[in-house]
């Protein structure tokens, strides 16, 4: 069990670390979509505003240029020649051969030959230029509009756009931050919240299991935050509430039953017995197998009522270390004798010791009833194998015979209770409880029986939870 | 023999004594078990047989409220609770034995007599012998009129229990609970094969048998002559 529970629990660390990869992930893109969107925005909105502003400079200086030529214009420059110290704005009156006429570059920047088309809103040009800023040259981006004047010059407006893209770097660098710490922030969050949420849920499997091993007074713990857990545990916990009451009343009427028919079973018994003392003879023939059928219905009863046990009080039973080993030597040892003169072989195999936690009286039963079934169904001449093994986990006990076997499609049925398969079944005339209490019993000992095919014949196997490490090597005696 | 019979059950009870009284027993019933935790409180009984569901004290509250009190009388608790555990929980109350409703008279009567001999016992024993038959409890050895006898260990262990109780009636069941370890009882008759494969070696050959069958209630080993 313990193996097992751990690798449960790594599942569903698995699943909520899973679950917290998965939401970061998902928060990730979304805010880096949504910021990166912002970015796109702003990168726009920014470069429409420079366009426009060097449209609207573009059209101040060809008002210029009508209304006074280009000495006009050369005039305007002039009086703007510090505007790149103020604003960015660069400009530059170049005359055919491109000789700066006015403006605040030095002179035209050299990889940018404008087309020969007339002035048109779309040829913006992109140039770097050397600025001297305390004592260094440093490179300026610009982006400008050339515009071939009528007389032939060249007009240049454009903008230093150093300050628009130190500030769309900012803000990449902002959207890349961002969305880091976003996801940093969910993924922490959502792991703290799937880690409790996967300690409740363990929490909540170990609770059902020991319920399921019949510990009925457990209760799923509700800790008062009335979240959905608790609305879940609560409701759980409504339910074996219920359960236990059912099972209570169960056991209680079970108990009361057995009571109620054995007392009168007991005075019937008492009855025959006085009327046997009185005249040893007579009726004979009728009152001793009235005896016997009382207890045939014992027995009957005995066991029904040892079947609801087992079912309804799992662990309150009594349990002591026992070797399944020794205990299976012992009941083929009682059971040798009556097989072989029925005709049939035994062999066991039990090599090592095997430890179980478990219900010496119970165990005992389950293989009894095990070797009574092969005792009943398998025909003279047959032979029964009773193995022991001890593997590093469980402690495997399996009965196998070569008798008529039980078809496939009735094995379920078999360890019902009151149900005889097959007509040998039937002729034999069994109380049709025998499997259905051993599969109780390997249910109470966290085992589970199961009928397969010995081709020919049947296996009953059982794998119970050791207590023991194996024998790996067997010395050789001296 | 002292008995007392602590049983609600009118009929049963009268029906118990009467049996009883007939095997030469002295038998006082009480009804209900206040009556009978003061009378096993006051008298000197040899034996004491309790149901386990009475009015007022239950047979299991009796026993351990007299072994609490130093008294060692063996109790025969009867049940009509038959489970594994109710048997555990009576033997660890202190009863003795313990004997499920219903149960046969002879069954009862075959406990009676263990439990009151079973203070005869010398614990010390080395050999036994019944007529010529011979058992060397150390050895593990079995020897009638000067022949070696083979036996299982098993055949062994049984023949033991049979004649450390030589001329008492022993059932089956408690030949199941002695050699076994086995508190419930099997659909077949084992115990019949394993007896008679015993009364193969043991009397076979013999004139006198030594290994009896009494019919409805179980095996007794004695001289018959």
């Amino acid at each position: 069990m313990p193996a097992d529970d751990s690798a449960r629990g790594r599942l569903m660390r698995m699943s909520s670390a899973r679950l917290a990869l998965l939401y970061t992930a998902l928060m990730a893109v979304l805010t880096s979509a949504l910021l990166v969107s912002v970015y796109l925005l702003t990168r726009s909105v920014l470069e429409r505003e420079i366009a426009i502003v060097i449209r609207a400079e573009v059209e101040d200086l060809a008002d210029d240029l009508r209304l006074g030529g280009v000495e006009r214009v050369a005039q305007t420059l002039r009086l703007r020649v510090d505007s790149w110290g103020r604003t960015g704005a660069v400009f530059l009156l170049a005359d055919a051969q491109f000789h700066p006429v006015a403006g605040n570059l030095s002179e035209w920047p050299r990889d940018v030959v404008p087309g020969i088309s007339p002035l048109s809103r779309s040829d913006m040009v992109e140039f770097d230029i050397m600025a001297r800023e305390r004592d260094a040259e440093v490179l300026h981006p610009v982006k400008a509009r050339v515009a071939r004047l009528a007389n032939g010059y060249w007009l240049l407006v454009g903008a230093d756009t150093s300050e628009r893209q130190r500030v769309l770097r900012r803000f990449g660098l902002a959207t890349l931050w961002g969305t880091l710490l976003t996801a940093l922030c969910v993924w922490v969050l959502g792991a703290a919240y799937a880690r409790r949420t996967a300690r409740r849920v363990r929490e909540y499997a170990t609770t059902c299991e020991t319920i399921m091993q019949g510990d009925l007074t457990q209760r799923l713990r509700v800790d008062g935050s009335r979240d959905e857990f608790d609305a879940l545990a609560a409701t759980v916990n409504a339910m074996l509430e219920a359960l236990e009451r059912q099972t209570t009343t169960l056991r209680t009427t079970f108990d009361s039953i057995a009571h109620d028919l054995r007392t009168p079973l007991y005075r019937l018994r008492v009855r025959l017995e006085e009327a046997q003392l009185r005249s040893p003879t007579s009726n004979e023939d009728l009152i001793g197998p009235s005896l016997e059928e009382i207890d045939r219905v014992q027995r009957t009863l005995a066991t029904l009522l040892e079947i609801s046990r087992a079912e309804a009080h799992g662990l309150t039973t009594h349990r002591d270390e026992v070797d399944l080993a020794t205990l299976a030597t012992n009941m083929v040892e009682l059971y040798a004798p009556g097989m072989r003169a029925a005709g049939l072989e035994v062999t066991l195999e039990a090599p090592g010791p095997a430890m179980l936690m478990g219900n010496r009286q119970l165990l005992a039963q389950l293989i009894t009833n095990l070797l009574e079934n092969a005792l009943k169904y398998v025909p003279s001449g047959g032979h029964v194998w009773v193995r022991v093994q001890n593997t590093p986990h469980e402690v495997v006990l399996s009965v196998a015979d070569n008798g008529p076997g039980i078809p496939a499609a009735d094995r379920a049925a078999a360890l019902r209770p009151f149900v005889r398969v097959g007509d040998a079944a039937s002729k034999a005339g069994g109380s049709g409880l025998g499997l259905s209490l051993a599969a109780a019993v390997a249910r109470l000992h966290g085992s589970r029986l199961k009928l397969g095919d010995n081709a020919p014949g049947l296996i009953v196997h059982c794998d119970f939870p050791s207590t023991s490490p194996p024998i790996t090597e067997e010395k050789p005696r001296a | 023999m002292h008995l007392l019979l602590i049983e609600d059950d009118a009929e049963a009870a009268r029906f118990l004594a009467k049996g009883l009284r007939e095997s030469g027993y002295v038998v006082d019933i009480a009804s209900d078990g206040r009556e009978g935790l003061f009378r096993a409180t006051e008298g000197s009984y040899d034996l004491i047989i309790a149901d386990r569901q009475l009015p007022h004290f239950d047979g299991l509250s009796i026993v351990a409220m007299l072994r609490k009190n130093g008294r060692r009388t063996p109790v025969l608790i009867l049940s009509a609770l038959g489970s594994v555990d109710d048997r555990i929980e009576g033997l660890r109350a202190g009863g003795d034995d313990y004997l499920t409703k219903p149960f046969a008279f002879g069954e009862l009567l075959a406990r009676i007599e263990a439990l009151l001999r079973r203070g005869n016992l010398p614990e010390v024993t080395t050999r036994i012998r019944i007529a010529d038959l011979e058992l060397d409890l150390l050895g593990r050895k079995v020897v009638r009129g000067g022949k070696a006898i083979d036996v299982t260990s098993k055949e062994f262990q049984l023949l033991e229990f049979l004649a450390r109780r030589a001329g008492q009636v022993v059932t089956r069941t408690m030949l199941l609970e002695a050699v076994w370890d086995l508190h419930f009882d099997p659909q077949t008759n084992v115990i019949d094969v394993h007896i008679s494969r015993l009364r193969a070696a043991i009397d076979k050959g013999f004139e006198r048998p030594l290994l009896h069958t009494v019919r409805g209630a179980g095996y007794v080993l004695r001289d018959a002559g």
